[in-house]
């Protein structure tokens, strides 16, 4: 973390980030807690709600709890995150793809195209997921946007 | 060469060398349990209906576990904002909550969640014809109570009487997580068949009481009599000697492990030894981690466990009595069992390694070696939980994926 993000009121707007962020974390268990215990999802299914789920948590953990959001962006670092989301929704896609009832459309058998689409809807669904928080969570922050004079200063001195 | 510790970020990477170190870790990190997830989702996706989970995975304990991580991944970095002001009375605070879910998480893996299934096991029968006559006997009660349109126990499935239907519910939606008609063709199959194990916890068990016999005494063995004599004294009050000529029954009957003891010991000082089977003794006990070579070992001709008392269900109140001879497979839910435990246990097992390792770096942390730090660099210490932080919350990360891929997969 950079020296401009050292500052008391910088400390305490992170605390409280932090403790939403947990209260976000939970919720999110409780729902996937929720959802097994209240449908019998087919395996599909529970693979792409249960995986976007864990992904929101994962990118709220890596952006604020490890508050790689403020860090300086290494592109190697990124590049291990980027790929790890990729790889868990690719995950999804390939479970999607083996089990085969995704968009389980009533018919018994299914044409090649149904199949492809819904390892697709596997990797964009929770790919988009990910940028949407992503986006979300790198909006300024406001104590950043109240100082930009010692914002500037830093960015003179690095 | 010495590479100095820099406390500010460098120019070059804008990082402070132990976080670019640790970030770096981490991403070697996410290729190993990278490699163990693709493995799980390859072999769920290729698993049979029926060979996956066993309906053994409480989400229950799992989203509790979960949370428990996720408070502990909050006080972390809690502890590090105190830190960060300056607190130190502050930081020491979450960190021992930190701490303290950690251990809790550790606690109810080991004491409850693994435990657990290895005090249950499934039993594979040799014969169809016998299976179903088990699970008739098993179930019986059960299904004939709700002929009287009893149905308090919510067995909705045991309408009519037929154990069939009313097994077929409960393994369905316990073994085959759903009940689609896949499921249900993969139930029909293993039914009729008689491949279906009957799962439960085994309540009690006849164990065989083993005589130690000495058969006779081999004086070119290089052993001395009284070395002899000695080693015999240590199993029988009776005289010695005596024992060593004529031959003749230890006087105390033992189980199969203290006899196969005696018997190398007695071998050791020259003695030839028959071990015979004299009776079977019921213990009502919960074995932990048996093998089937366990209840069929055999002893002159005679199995080492003759019949175990096997509760089924949850409430193991569904009593049956299987003899050894009937039993072709019995396995607790230990690696051995199947795929599904096998990839079970070396993930989560591999997590709580990580779990317990961060334990030991946050106590040592805290003991005055640790915090000697913080009294001669507060920056450096600072970073120092920093960079242990990244690993905590990645540690917090791969339970974030397991929850769901474990419990809901």
């Amino acid at each position: 973390m950079s020296d401009s993000h050292d500052s008391p009121e910088f400390i305490k707007y992170l605390v409280n980030l932090f403790r939403i962020v947990g209260v976000v974390l939970v919720v999110g268990t409780l729902v996937t807690w929720w959802i097994d215990v209240t449908f019998a999802l087919p395996l599909a299914w529970a693979a792409v709600i249960g995986l976007s789920i864990a992904l929101v948590k994962a990118s709220f953990v890596v952006a604020i709890f490890m508050h790689y959001k403020w860090d300086k962006k290494l592109i190697m670092i990124t590049w291990t995150m980027l790929i790890t989301f990729f790889f868990f929704a690719g995950m999804m896609g390939l479970i999607m793809w083996a089990d085969g009832d995704a968009p389980n459309l009533a018919r018994i058998e299914m044409s090649a195209i149904w199949v492809v689409l819904a390892s697709l809807l596997g990797l964009v669904l929770p790919a988009s997921f990910t940028v949407l928080t992503v986006k979300m969570l790198s909006q300024p922050a406001p104590v950043e946007a109240a100082a930009p004079k010692a914002r500037r200063a830093a960015k003179k001195k690095s | 060469m010495e590479i100095p510790y820099t406390v500010k970020p460098r120019p070059d990477t804008g990082l402070y060398n132990g976080k670019l170190g640790i970030w770096l870790f981490l991403a070697s990190e996410v290729m190993l349990f990278g490699a163990l997830f693709s493995s799980y989702v390859l072999l769920r996706v290729g698993a049979e209906p029926g060979t996956w989970s066993m309906g053994l995975m409480d989400i229950k304990v799992g989203a509790g576990n979960t949370m428990v991580l996720i408070a502990s991944s909050m006080f972390i970095v809690l502890a590090w904002a105190e830190l960060k002001q300056g607190n130190l009375a502050g930081y020491k605070k979450w960190k021992w909550a930190t701490i303290a879910c950690a251990v809790v998480f550790l606690c109810v893996k080991w004491s409850y969640e693994w435990p657990s299934k290895f005090k249950h096991y499934d039993v594979w029968l040799n014969s169809a014809t016998v299976l179903h006559e088990k699970f008739e006997k098993g179930y019986h009660e059960t299904a004939s109570h709700s002929e009287d349109g009893d149905d308090e126990h919510g067995h909705g499935d045991a309408a009519g009487g037929d154990v069939e239907k009313y097994v077929e519910g409960i393994y369905t939606t316990r073994f085959f997580k759903e009940s689609s008609e896949a499921s249900k063709t993969a139930f029909k199959k293993a039914w009729d068949n008689g491949t279906l194990a009957l799962s439960g916890h085994i309540n009690a068990y006849e164990e065989a009481r083993i005589d130690v016999r000495i058969t006779g005494w081999k004086a070119d063995a290089g052993v001395s009599e009284a070395d002899a004599d000695k080693a015999l004294a240590k199993f029988s009050d009776a005289d010695a000697a005596e024992l060593r000529q004529n031959g003749g029954s230890l006087p105390e009957k033992t189980d199969y492990d203290s006899a196969k003891r005696a018997e190398y010991a007695l071998g050791q000082a020259g003695f030839t030894v028959a071990l015979s089977v004299v009776g079977y003794e019921r213990v009502e006990a919960h074995p932990w981690v048996w093998r089937t070579k366990r209840v069929t070992e055999d002893i002159g001709g005679k199995p080492r466990v003759r019949s175990i008392e096997l509760g089924l269900d949850h409430s193991h109140h569904h009593v049956i009595t299987l003899d050894a001879g009937d039993i072709k497979r019995l396995s607790a839910y230990e690696p051995k069992h199947s795929t599904f435990f096998g990839i079970y246990y070396t993930i989560t097992g591999l997590h709580a390694a990580h779990v317990f390792g961060g334990i030991l770096i946050m106590l040592y942390n805290m003991l005055p070696i640790g915090l000697a730090l913080w009294h001669k660099d507060r920056e450096q210490y600072t970073n120092r939980i920093e960079t242990f932080g990244l690993f905590w919350h990645f540690v917090d990360l791969v339970w974030i994926f397991l929850f769901p891929i474990l419990y809901i997969l």
